[in-house]
């Protein structure tokens, strides 16, 4: 077996299929203000689910464990988002540390 | 989302697991009712029918493949063995032999399920703790 020939076929199969959801050349990609706008209404219906369910508990006709869990997604949904949003700044002040 | 699937499966065991407490509730209140409200004679022992569910499109599967599923109570049957007779002459349910029909309901029985519905009701519980724990975990990933 020549090992030149198995390393090369090796870089061949390499090639990675393209990521789900990569922008193709052509079309405008989804501008990243868009999509986070997009997460923050999600992670705020969470809230408002949550909300809403602990109001009906405290009326006396909720459900305890469902809005334990719609009040853990939306912790979750919060948190994931907060991590997002530090990612952002970390990234930003780094830009803005670059000497030009 | 994957994370909220499986916290809805979990949600949807807690929720059947809370109705088979409500129904051995039921029973045991109910071991000595001779009448019931529609008027067809002593309380008979109910039993919850579960049945799993699938009721997130993304996990039944798309080609077919069996996907994680819920559970829901499908149904509240009611059991059809005889009740017991006890000997009551003065009853006013008492029969022209002055037996009366009590309900089916073994005491005994119902506690056991109860208390293996409350123990469900924790191995539920505790699959959404590590559920919340991985999604903390993944979280801490991105620090």
């Amino acid at each position: 077996m020549d090992p030149l020939r198995s390393t090369g076929s090796i870089g061949s199969t390499g090639s990675l299929p393209a990521a789900p959801g990569a922008a193709r050349p052509g079309d405008r990609p989804a501008s990243f203000a868009a999509e986070l706008g997009k997460a923050i209404g999600a992670v705020d219906a969470l809230q408002a689910q949550g909300d809403a369910q602990a109001e009906k508990v405290a009326a006396g006709h909720g459900n305890l464990h469902e809005t334990a869990l719609a009040l853990e997604k939306a912790d979750v949904a919060m948190r994931a988002l907060l991590k997002v949003r530090n990612k952002v700044v970390e990234a930003y002040q780094e830009v803005m540390r670059m000497s030009v | 989302m994957d994370f909220f699937t499986a916290l809805n499966i979990s949600s949807s065991g807690l929720s059947a697991e809370r109705e088979r407490v409500n129904v051995a509730s039921s029973n045991l209140a109910n071991a000595e009712s001779t009448r019931s409200a529609d008027g067809s004679g002593p309380y008979r022992r109910r039993d919850p029918v579960l049945e799993s569910v699938s009721f997130d499109a993304a996990l039944s599967g798309a080609s077919g493949e069996p996907g994680a599923v819920g559970v829901k109570v499908a149904e509240i049957v009611e059991d059809q063995r005889p009740g017991r007779k006890v000997y009551s002459p003065g009853h006013p349910d008492a029969d022209e032999k002055g037996f009366v029909t009590f309900p089916n309901v073994n005491p005994v029985h119902e506690v056991v399920n109860l208390l293996s519905a409350s123990k469900s009701y924790e191995a539920n519980a505790s699959a959404v703790d590590t559920l919340k724990g991985m999604a903390q975990r993944a979280l801490d990933i991105a620090r």
